[in-house]
Order: C-alpha cells, then sequence, then structure tokens
C-alpha cells in the first residue's frame, strides 16, 4: 500500500497521462454506465454550484433579502461591491493579506528546495527524524499554538527590543514557519523522482552545490515548488486564528477584515449580509484565480505531499 | 531540529555524497522550527502545569504551580472526553462519506468528454475556497429563515434548527463534506491514472461487466492512494478549528465543540490557559494516532538501490 | 521582497512626519510642564461600527487631529470585530506587557479586564486630569471597579437597553402603554398576537440578549446571582425566570416559534417588518434600522418592565431594574507609556463637544452629566432611553462575571432544542441550573 501511495504520488506530471488519452479509448477506459456517469457529474456540479450562486445572487442582494432566504434577489444592485471598500478596510487587508502570504509562498518554496535538496542528495545523523517531523509537525493544533507563539514574539520585544506583534513580519514568520514542513515535504518527495546524473556530472566538473542547486535542480523541479509555493499561500491567505491576535487595523488581513462584515452590535441592526456576500467573493477571488491558472500542476502536487 | 548537523553519520548509502554536505542549508528551516515551534510547545508545556487564568495571566511565570492538576481537572471536570468523541466521530464520518462521493466523481470524470476540463475545475472549487469563506456563507444559509430551512419547508419538510442543539452537529459534518471530498476525488483520480491502459484493454476483451470491472480490476489500484488519503483527511479533519469557529462563533452548542474549539473556548472565553493547554496537549494522543499510521504508510526514505 | 519594501517604505515615512512634527514651529507650550505629544501616537482599542463605518472613520480622523492639535499627539485607532476578539487582545496584550494604550470596551468586560491587575487604578490626581468625576452621570460609574475607590473603568458611551413598540398595532388592539410588569406585557402580548403578527420579537438564540433578560428578572426579585462568593442561580427565582422566558413561546404562544433560533438581528428585522409589536432588549442604535424600515414613524421606545414575573409590584429587596448599566468604558493599560496624554485624550473624549458627536454620529448615548441634560430638553423623544440609562443597575462586579454570563446563556443554548420542539421541562432546567451553578461557584472560587 505504501510502496503505490508514494509512487503515484512521486510521479511528477501525474496529470500529463490524461492529456495523452484519445478519444477513441473513451469505450474501453469507461467504467461506469452512461447514465450513472451523467448522474454523478451532474449531482455533484448542482450541489457545488448552488451554494456559489448563492453567493453570487447574495452579493447583488440587498440585506433583508439575504436574512429572508432569498435565492434569486428580489432586488439588484452592485451597491455592496462599492460598499465594502468603505465599510471596512478590505482593500487594505487584501493588500496585506497577498504581501504575507506572497512573501510566505517565495520564501518557504525557496527553503523547502534547499531543505529538501540536503535531506533527499545527502546522508547525515538526524536524517530520518528531520523527514518524520516534516510529516508530523503538520498535524500541531494550531489552538495549542497561538498563546505561546504571542509569548515568544512578546518577548522578542522585551527583551530584543525587536517589534513582531502587529507587524506584517510576524505573521509572516509565523506562517513561514508553519507552511515550511509541508513545503519541503513536496520537494522532497518531488526530488526524488527526479534523475541525478546530471548532478554527479557536474559535481565531478566540480560544481558547488549552491550551483548544482541553482542551475540543475531549480530549473526541473518548477511543477513541484509551484505546489509547494501554492500552499504555502493558501495557508497564508486562510488563516484566521494568528491573525486576529497577531494583527491590527493597518497590519490586518483579509480573513479578518471579512469577520468584520458578519460583527453585530449588541442590540444592534442586521448585519451587512449583502456586502458579506459580496466581500466572500472578492477574499477568495484571488484564491480561486491562482488555483485556476496553476491547477495542472496543484492535482499532481497535491497528491504527491498529500496535505492540505 | 538541526541536530542533524553534526556530521560524521555514514551509514553505508551508494551513491550518496559524502562529503561537501552543505548542511548549513537546513539553518534557516532549523532556526525557525526551533523558534516557532518547539520553544512555543516548550511553553505551552510550562504553561499546562501552572494554574495561569486572567488574575495571573499579568505574571504568568509566577502563576500558582499545579503540577498535573489541569491534566486531572481536564479528565475529570471539563467536556474533554466528550470533545474526544465529537472530534473522533466527526472525523470518521467526514471521512467514510467523502470517500464514496470522492472515487465516484473521479470515476466519472476520467473519460474526455465535452467540458471535462470546465467539471474537474468546478469539482476542486470546494476545496481551494478559504475555510472562513465557506463558513461564513453556509452560516448565512443555514440561518433560521435562511435558504435552506426556506427550501426545505416549501417541499414540505420541516427541518428544525441547524446551527444549535444536536441537529448542529449533522450541519459541521455537511459543511465539512461539501468542503473537503475533492481532497480524495483528487488523491482516486491519481489513483486511476495509475492503471495501465492495457489493464482497461484487457478487461474490455474479457467483456467484464463493469462493477465487476470495478471491484476486481480498478479498486485494487485506488486502494494505496486512498489509505493515504484517509489517514490525511483524518487529520485534517481533528485539526479543522476555522470551521466550527466561523459557522457557530462563540458560545458554540455543545455538540461542535470539537477538540480544537474546546481548547480555544477554555483559553480565550474561559481564561483557563493552564487548563486549556493540558487539554491540547491531551488532544494531541488522539492526533498521534493518525500520524503514526501515516507516518508507517508514507516512505520516509528512498531506498536507493532497490529501485534501480 | 514586498515586505521589506514597504516596511521601509513605512519606517521613512515615519520618520519624515515625525521630523515635521518636530519641525513644526509653534508646537502647543507646556506651561505646567506636563510631558508634550509631539511625535507621539496613543494607540486606541475600539469596537468597529459596520453601522456607521464611514463616519467612525471620520471620526477616527478627527479625534486625531483633534488631539493633535492639541497635544503635538496623534491618535491611531484599532478596531475589533466581536467580543470574542476583544477579550482575546486584551488577554495577549496583558502577557506581553504592549498593546492599545487605552481599551473601549463593553461595560460587562470591565470587572475582567480588573482581574487581570493590567489596568491603571485611577488615583483622585487620574480623575482630574479627565475633567473630575462630577462630571459624568454618577450611575455611569456604576460598573468602573468593585467600590468607589477602586476603579479602573471610565464612562464613555452609555447604550441602555430599552423596548420598542409599534405604536399602529398597540393603537388598534386598545393598548393606550406597555405593560411595565412581565406579567402585565405577556398578556397585552397575547392580546396582540394573531393575523401573522407576534406579541413579541425575542431573540432566544442571541450570544448576549438572554442572560439580560434572567439577570434583569431575577434583580427586579432581588436576587442578583452573585452573593459575594457564592453563587445564587439555582435559585427558584432563576427558575421562575427561565420560565418566563421560554413560556412566552411554551405557554403563551406571543413570539413567533422561529425565534428559537433568531439573533437579536433577526428579532429587529421581525419587529422592522411590522410582524411584532414589541421588541424588548434594543437600545438607540436601532433607529439607524427602524427609520429605514416598514415601521418608520410607527415605533416608540419605552423601558422595559420593572416588576418581576409573578408579581404585580416590586418586592421588598427587589431593585427596579430596566436595563443592565450597559455602555462603553474606557481602560488605560498599565503599561502604556503615554498616560499622562491618554488622560488627556480622556478628557477630551469624555468632554461636552466630543459626547454630543457620540449621540449626533453613533446614537451613543452621553455619559456626561452636562450634555445628557441638554440632550434630554432638546429631544423629549429620547425620554425613554434617557430614563432606562437612570434606571440602568450594574452587573456584579466580580472577575467570574464572564463565565457566569457565559453559563447564563449556555441554559438557553442547551434547551433550545427542547424549546423548538413546545416544552422545556422544569425538570431539564434545573439540571442545567445545576450545571450552570457549578459552573459558576467554581468560577467565582477562583476568582482572587
Amino acid at each position: 500500500m505504501s510502496a503505490t501511495a508514494v509512487r503515484t504520488g512521486g510521479t511528477p506530471g501525474v496529470s500529463g497521462r490524461s492529456r495523452r488519452e484519445g478519444t477513441r479509448h473513451a469505450e474501453v477506459t469507461r467504467l461506469l454506465p452512461r447514465g450513472v456517469l451523467i448522474a454523478v457529474i451532474v449531482v455533484l456540479c448542482v450541489l457545488v454550484v448552488f451554494p456559489l450562486a448563492y453567493v453570487l445572487f447574495g452579493s447583488v442582494n440587498s440585506d433583508v433579502g439575504v436574512a429572508r432566504g432569498e435565492f434569486l434577489p428580489s432586488s439588484f444592485s452592485l451597491a455592496n461591491f462599492a460598499g465594502i471598500w468603505t465599510t471596512v478596510g478590505l482593500a487594505k487587508g487584501i493588500t496585506n493579506s497577498l504581501i504575507v502570504a506572497g512573501s510566505t509562498a517565495v520564501v518557504s518554496a525557496a527553503l523547502a528546495v534547499a531543505t529538501a535538496y540536503v535531506l533527499v542528495r545527502f546522508t547525515f545523523v538526524g536524517r530520518v527524524t528531520i523527514l518524520r517531523s516534516l510529516l508530523a509537525l503538520q498535524s500541531i493544533p494550531g489552538t495549542l499554538m497561538v498563546l505561546p507563539v504571542f509569548v515568544v514574539f512578546s518577548s522578542a520585544s522585551t527583551y530584543l527590543g525587536i517589534t513582531v506583534i502587529g507587524t506584517r513580519w510576524g505573521l509572516f514568520i509565523t506562517y513561514l514557519t508553519f507552511a515550511l514542513p509541508f513545503s519541503t515535504w513536496v520537494m522532497v518527495t518531488y526530488l526524488r523522482g527526479l534523475p541525478r546524473e546530471l548532478e554527479e556530472a557536474a559535481r565531478i566538473d566540480g560544481a558547488s552545490n549552491l550551483r548544482i542547486l541553482g542551475r540543475i535542480i531549480l530549473p526541473l523541479s518548477w511543477p513541484g515548488i509551484i505546489v509547494s509555493a501554492i500552499f504555502a499561500f493558501l495557508l497564508g491567505w486562510n488563516d484566521v486564528l494568528f491573525a486576529s491576535v497577531m494583527t491590527n487595523p493597518d497590519t490586518q488581513t483579509a480573513a479578518i477584515a471579512l469577520q468584520i462584515f458578519g460583527a453585530t452590535q449588541q442590540g444592534g441592526a442586521l448585519p451587512l449580509y449583502g456586502q458579506m456576500m459580496a466581500a466572500s467573493l472578492v477574499c477568495a477571488a484571488p484564491v480561486v484565480v491562482l488555483y485556476l491558472i496553476f491547477q495542472r500542476y496543484l492535482v499532481g502536487g497535491l497528491t504527491a505531499g498529500g496535505v492540505k | 531540529m538541526s541536530g542533524g548537523g553534526v556530521p560524521g553519520g555514514t551509514r553505508g548509502r551508494r551513491s550518496v555524497t559524502e562529503r561537501d554536505r552543505p548542511l548549513w542549508m537546513l539553518l534557516p528551516g532549523g532556526v525557525l522550527m526551533v523558534i516557532i515551534i518547539i520553544v512555543p510547545i516548550a511553553i505551552g508545556l510550562v504553561i499546562s502545569v501552572l494554574d495561569l487564568d486572567q488574575y495571573t495571566l499579568r505574571q504568568w511565570l509566577s502563576a500558582p504551580f499545579l503540577g498535573l492538576g489541569n491534566y486531572v481537572e481536564a479528565l475529570t471536570q471539563s467536556p474533554l472526553l466528550r470533545s474526544f468523541w465529537i472530534s473522533i466521530s466527526f472525523a470518521v464520518i467526514s471521512t467514510a462519506v467523502t470517500v464514496p462521493i470522492g472515487v465516484a466523481a473521479a470515476i466519472a470524470t476520467q473519460n474526455k468528454f465535452r467540458g471535462r476540463a470546465l467539471v474537474r475545475s468546478v469539482f476542486l472549487i470546494p476545496y481551494v475556497l478559504p475555510s472562513f469563506v465557506v463558513a461564513t456563507v453556509w452560516r448565512t444559509m443555514f440561518q433560521p429563515g435562511g435558504i435552506i430551512v426556506n427550501g426545505l419547508h416549501a417541499i414540505g419538510i420541516s427541518s428544525g434548527l441547524w446551527l444549535n442543539g444536536p441537529q448542529s452537529y449533522w450541519t459541521l459534518v455537511i459543511v465539512e463534506i461539501w468542503a473537503s471530498w475533492p481532497f480524495i476525488y483528487l488523491l482516486a483520480l491519481s489513483g486511476l491514472q495509475s492503471v495501465d491502459h492495457e489493464v482497461h484493454e484487457a478487461s474490455a476483451l474479457d467483456g467484464a461487466l463493469w462493477w465487476k470491472k470495478l471491484r476486481y480490476v480498478i479498486f485494487p489500484y485506488l486502494r494505496g492512494p486512498l489509505s493515504l488519503a484517509c489517514i490525511i483527511a483524518v487529520l485534517s479533519h481533528i485539526n479543522n478549528f476555522t470551521l466550527p469557529f466561523v459557522l457557530f462563533g462563540v458560545p458554540a452548542p455543545d455538540d461542535v465543540q470539537t477538540l480544537p474549539f474546546l481548547t480555544y473556548i477554555t483559553s480565550f472565553q474561559s481564561f483557563r490557559f493552564g487548563l486549556s493547554a493540558a487539554m491540547a496537549f491531551m488532544s494531541l494522543i488522539l492526533v498521534a494516532i493518525p500520524v503514526f499510521v501515516y507516518l508507517r504508510a508514507v516512505k520516509l526514505d528512498t531506498d536507493e538501490g532497490g529501485r534501480k | 521582497m514586498g515586505i521589506k519594501k514597504t516596511r521601509t517604505a513605512g519606517l521613512i515615512a515615519t520618520a519624515a512626519v515625525g521630523a515635521l512634527a518636530l519641525a513644526g514651529c509653534s508646537a502647543p507650550a507646556n506651561s505646567n510642564g506636563s510631558t508634550s505629544g509631539a511625535g507621539k501616537t496613543i494607540t486606541v482599542y475600539v469596537g468597529a461600527n459596520t453601522q456607521y463605518a464611514q463616519a467612525q472613520q471620520q471620526w477616527f480622523k478627527d479625534v486625531s487631529a483633534a488631539f493633535e492639535k492639541q497635544t503635538g499627539a496623534k491618535v491611531a485607532f484599532e478596531t475589533y470585530a466581536s467580543g470574542n476578539d476583544e477579550l482575546t487582545k486584551i488577554q495577549t496584550s496583558v502577557v506581553s506587557n504592549q498593546g492599545p494604550d487605552i481599551y473601549d470596551l463593553g461595560t460587562t468586560f470591565t470587572p475582567t479586564a480588573y482581574s487581570t491587575g493590567a489596568f491603571v487604578k485611577l488615583t483622585a490626581a487620574d480623575w482630574k486630569a479627565i475633567g473630575g468625576k462630577s462630571k459624568f452621570i454618577p450611575s455611569t460609574l456604576g460598573i468602573s471597579g468593585p467600590d468607589a475607590n477602586d476603579q479602573v473603568g471610565i464612562p464613555f458611551a452609555s447604550r441602555p437597553f430599552v423596548m420598542a413598540y409599534n405604536t399602529d398595532l398597540l393603537t388598534k388592539a386598545g393598548i393606550s402603554a406597555p405593560a411595565t410588569t412581565w406579567d402585565g406585557l405577556a398578556a397585552q402580548a397575547k392580546k396582540l398576537t394573531g393575523n401573522g403578527v407576534y406579541g413579541m420579537a425575542v431573540a432566544y438564540k442571541d450570544n448576549y440578549d438572554p442572560w439580560k433578560y434572567i439577570w434583569a428578572m431575577d434583580s427586579q426579585s432581588g436576587n442578583p446571582l452573585v452573593n459575594g462568593k457564592t453563587a445564587t442561580i439555582d435559585d427558584a427565582t432563576t427558575l421562575k425566570a427561565y420560565q418566563t422566558y421560554f413560556g412566552w413561546l411554551t405557554q403563551d404562544h406571543v413570539v413567533d416559534p422561529a425565534s428559537v433560533g433568531w439573533s437579536n438581528n433577526q428579532a429587529l428585522a421581525a419587529f422592522a417588518s411590522g410582524k411584532a409589536a414589541f421588541f424588548p432588549m434594543t437600545t438607540a442604535t436601532s433607529i439607524h434600522t427602524l427609520d429605514s424600515s416598514a415601521v418608520k414613524g410607527k415605533y416608540k421606545y419605552a423601558l422595559m418592565p420593572t416588576v418581576p414575573p409573578g408579581a404585580t409590584s416590586l418586592p421588598s429587596g427587589g431593585k427596579p431594574v430596566a436595563s443592565i448599566l450597559s455602555g462603553d468604558n474606557l481602560v488605560v493599560a498599565q503599561y502604556s507609556k503615554t498616560q499622562d496624554l491618554d488622560f488627556k485624550l480622556i478628557k477630551l473624549l469624555t468632554d461636552d463637544a466630543q459626547q454630543k458627536i457620540q449621540y449626533t454620529e453613533f446614537g451613543n448615548l452621553p455619559v456626561n452629566a452636562s450634555t445628557a441634560s441638554a440632550l434630554e430638553s432638546s429631544s423629549p423623544a429620547l425620554k425613554p432611553i434617557v430614563d432606562a440609562s437612570a434606571a440602568s443597575y450594574a452587573t456584579p462586579f466580580t472577575g467570574a462575571w464572564g463565565d457566569i454570563e457565559l453559563g447564563l446563556v449556555n441554559v438557553v443554548v442547551q434547551s433550545i432544542p427542547k424549546l423548538a420542539g413546545g416544552s422545556v421541562s422544569d425538570s431539564s432546567l434545573k439540571s442545567l441550573l445545576a450545571a450552570a451553578q457549578k459552573t459558576a461557584q467554581s468560577s467565582l472560587n477562583r476568582a482572587k
């Protein structure tokens, strides 16, 4: 079982195979009667699309309309999309998220390639332990970490005079660290699938490790790098827990800005449902676009590292 | 972790260079792990033996020492055991339901048809949407007088409350299933793609009935990737904090207080940081089981000799 | 790296601003020798106001500008989305000894904040710096600290809870004025129920509402739920309060059965669409929604009943509680390095001009006595709300209050499935009350 899992996962470009299948083989490879097949596709599409359509319609509806449970809006207005930028610092939130998650993606991918290179191509004491921790560390609950991480950061300010809390740096470092185990694991499985002949030839020619990494490994491993970068990006983009305690209005992320739309004052008025729906769309858009662009790599890479 | 930096471990591995090991490349990642993960875990351990609450928070290091008091209280006088049960059943049910859906979807989209690329993209959307967006949208849909209640009412079903009481547990399960089945789908897809075309042709020649072909020819190929997928899915269900947190808010119905949620409530609502840390460490035991299986299932080390 | 660039840019900008501020030729001369604020920034942590979002942003700018003119220091506002975020922020700031200088707290959070010991206990000199205790309406000081000499909270805004009622519906039913006893209110509500209209709009699922009803009814019966270090939740008066509260749905049938799943805003929506005659437990901030709804011009505010269920007059020992003491307090963090400036800012915020703005822009009642009396005489429609403010009583001042609140709400949260089924048995209620009592008592035992 394990062998299959890793072999399929470790092969780069898994999805490449499907493109080679011609339509004339369709009959041979079809696994279900046509009727069942269509039913499965239709049902699943409806289940997926319904909430998406609901958000889309809700975003042009009035607050009262959404509260009443309307699917098709009784009134149509794009005002919600205009309103979201002034009600809450959503633009700032999205900019912060892009900066923090983007930096996390780039840096974690870079560190992951280097770390994976060492782990895959060299042997040393503690190597297996590190590989093992890469997997185990992915499953540490964030709720356990919030307060202690906060304590560490606040000591940085007390003893070293470096302000970390409330800055984008604090979030960046946190996300980077939590993204690294997975990013590295993706690269480990990826690099294992790469032939080592080129490296060995280069090494015989006297190339340094950095040179081998930059000139040989890097160009060959873009698909893996993209996957590990995207998942680091998603980690930063999706986090609510750390962002809720480590940011201030200047550094708050999109996730936090969205929470504010749902906020209600005690004894106050109706939440801004319409704007909440519009903001949900806006917050999801970058991630969905990213995914659509890199879909092909992701499908292969997900199966390689196998964790969200 | 950076203890791996000690040189000299020789393991008679072929074709692995012993000289020039760029172990320094492990350093950045290692340092981050130590500062942001290892040190905070140690701090967490210290907190778990202290009577740390709002009265002692200000000088947290001088909070009264309780020994294992928090652990005993967590086991005997807190809802921890109930949360254990909620988390386990939630993870198992969610996984059990998503597997058939994911496999069916993979089988249905494995053959080319017009619009397949679109369907595949649509299928993955729930998975890439940020959790906080998913939860925000479903919360609005499930609220009383909202679209789901009204819709069911229109076809004569009185569905009761979705965000309160025992039924809220099923709300959580439903939304988790909606958001997580594409992951199983992805891994099943990669399993299907590893089926050689000859196998399809052979069974077509045999004239095997479709379900027999599925059962005896195709499923064996899926067992590996699916087992891995199940373990990872269970882990991510257990650790999912954002979904119940954003879906139900605080105070949440007892029925949806999963382990991470309970840990969060205990520290940030009730100010019982020591108790909460003790709970978190005990819930690590639960996480440790799938992690252990995961570590066994995944091949940590490539056996270079055997492969060539 | 993007971060680096913006960060550097930020630093340069900060430095530039600092330089400008320093260069600003005529910084106010401090004749009395107090610290000049030039180049300094005070951080204030306040709740995000989504209803008046733009007004709030503008207000932030105005306050900062006014304060800079006065002292040379700027004011930066940080906002939180929920009470939950607020608590978390307080906790992390307390642990790390850094964070906002001034917190704008909901009144009921004040005991919790006090219990951390991380906020400045106000000395006579501090009170003098903010313009003297006497400038505040005395009742608003009720939840500033455990006693008059030991206070951390400075009143900033008052938001008493009142009851909105639909004047059209009441007139049609021949009811001249809302009842002043809970029993009377239920009887009126019965009369008003029918034709798709319900007598009352009650938000059973709200995270805050339920405990306010229970505490108010209990206090009217003479049981404030905490007696020294003892919790008195498993008391006959509490049982009666819950029975009454649930009874509107299960016995009297005067509330929409769907309201078991409502939070306050959904109850407000029901009232705003004219589907409920009474809407207890709302504040003046609902004016905004109601004035743009179907009931515009057809509603008024009144005090909630002050006589407990089962009684026709206030029993001895009972207090005529119309509302919890509700609104905002300001507290100053001990770690703040700009405490002089903090108090100057608080003086600015609680002086007449700013207090007026709180009302005109955000619907918050003033805590400043002279502002309040001027306002009352200029707009008589506000009378019920001002009255409610005067008839507001502080909830018990203990660090355990947060847990007690949660416990009281939890009784409702866990009863909701049964409530939806049409009846909550006394035995299940009693066992839930016993659980709440246990939580409350153990929390009180830990109180220091």
